[in-house]
């Protein structure tokens, strides 16, 4: 098989490991890339990235642990580069609700559950905050532990905190 | 110094931790500017900011005919509702009795080692493993009754939240890996592996 076969059928396999949902977790841990693709696996996704980016998409690396050389516990992910807002299937409350718990939390580390349902009390009704806040919870973007919560693995993923935060602390109230 | 004041000294200590980590992550921002925005603006402006910041996962969830094939021969050796309710009458008819340890030993269902010291020895196998495992590797052994204990005590430390299964359906496998801590369980799936005489062969002649 040439070189150049070689190169496509491991980034065909790349694409299959990282966007078929196998887990119960969307992406792929690097130890399962690495034995999937071999031990240049690193490259071969630099190389699928580059083509994903012509498409609008891009790899997402999320090291869950503190050492961020060691991409095998590494968690690979597919991701939007963008979204058009007409695409979003939440309710703009719920975009809401998520966005200030996203900013609050970030900015403190965590919050006490109570202490985020008393902030959005203030616009909303407590059945919605409690539904919605749940929600998010189980989707993965807000993590709960002994009544506080914190950043989920989702969010991790999925969100620009730091844009997030900027945008909110910058944003210009006519 | 007292215990009480050495505590709050680290709690301040690990405060301070906090507060070094986020302003190196250049998310310092005063949570009392975000606090009074948060206020100031409305959902709409809100969420516009969200999506601007959001870059949701692209995955798949897709059938393939041989799932699909698999799922047949379910349905095909699936014992009919009415039969099975049948059976679950029967159970119920039978009256409840209690069974001593000593009995069950005796009947050959609980084993006279300890089951807590059985559960020890796999956890310790599995804290000592570089990388996560194929599930018929680790539970496989010379004899059917060993390996029948090993599936069953490794259903047990999953459940426990101690290891968990990778299930790899490009390639067919099922992996096991070591929990770093016990996880909070999201979204729990129970997974049916059957083993019998004739798998544990097949199973035991491939490691060979």
């Amino acid at each position: 098989m040439s070189e150049e076969a070689i190169l496509s059928r491991k980034l065909k396999k790349a694409l299959q490991l990282l966007l078929f949902q196998h887990h119960h977790l969307p992406g792929v841990k690097g130890w399962e890339l690495r034995k999937a693709l071999g031990k240049d696996y690193l490259n071969i996704i630099r190389i699928l990235n580059r083509k994903l980016e012509e498409l609008g998409l891009e790899i997402k690396i999320i090291h869950e642990l503190e050492d961020e050389n060691d991409f095998d516990k590494a968690r690979f992910y597919v991701t939007f580069k963008s979204i058009p807002e007409e695409l979003s299937s939440w309710r703009i409350d719920e975009l809401a609700i998520l966005a200030i718990s996203i900013a609050i939390i970030a900015t403190r580390n965590s919050v006490k559950k109570q202490e985020l349902q008393e902030i959005l009390k203030e616009k909303f009704p407590d059945w919605k905050i409690d539904k919605v806040i749940n929600m998010f919870i189980k989707k993965g973007y807000l993590e709960e532990k002994d009544d506080n919560l914190y950043i989920g693995w989702r969010t991790k993923a999925e969100v620009d905190i730091k844009k997030l935060v900027e945008s909110i602390a910058g944003y210009k109230v006519d | 110094m007292d215990s009480e004041a050495i505590k709050e000294l680290s709690f301040i200590l690990e405060l301070q931790n906090d507060w070094i980590k986020r302003k190196a992550l250049g998310l310092f921002i005063d949570p009392f500017i975000i606090d009074s925005k948060i206020r100031i603006l409305g959902k709409k402006e809100l969420a516009s900011i969200f999506l601007s910041s959001w870059h949701p996962i692209v995955s798949i969830e897709q059938l393939t005919t041989k799932k699909l094939l698999n799922a047949l021969d379910y349905w095909k050796v699936l014992i009919p509702l009415s039969q099975r309710k049948k059976e679950l009458e029967l159970a119920k008819e039978l009256k409840e009795k209690t069974i001593k340890i000593s009995e069950l030993i005796n009947l050959k269902i609980l084993s006279d080692r300890k089951f807590n010291d059985e559960i020890s020895k796999i956890k310790e196998e599995l804290k000592n493993l570089k990388e996560p495992i194929d599930y018929w590797d680790f539970i496989i052994r010379d004899s059917y009754e060993e390996t029948i204990l090993r599936a069953y005590l490794l259903s047990f430390i999953i459940s426990e939240g101690f290891a968990r299964l990778i299930i790899n359906p490009l390639e067919e496998k099922i992996l096991i890996e070591l929990c770093k801590d016990k996880e909070v369980k999201r979204e729990v799936k129970s997974l049916p592996i059957v083993i019998n005489y004739d798998i544990w062969m097949e199973k035991r002649r491939n490691k060979k």
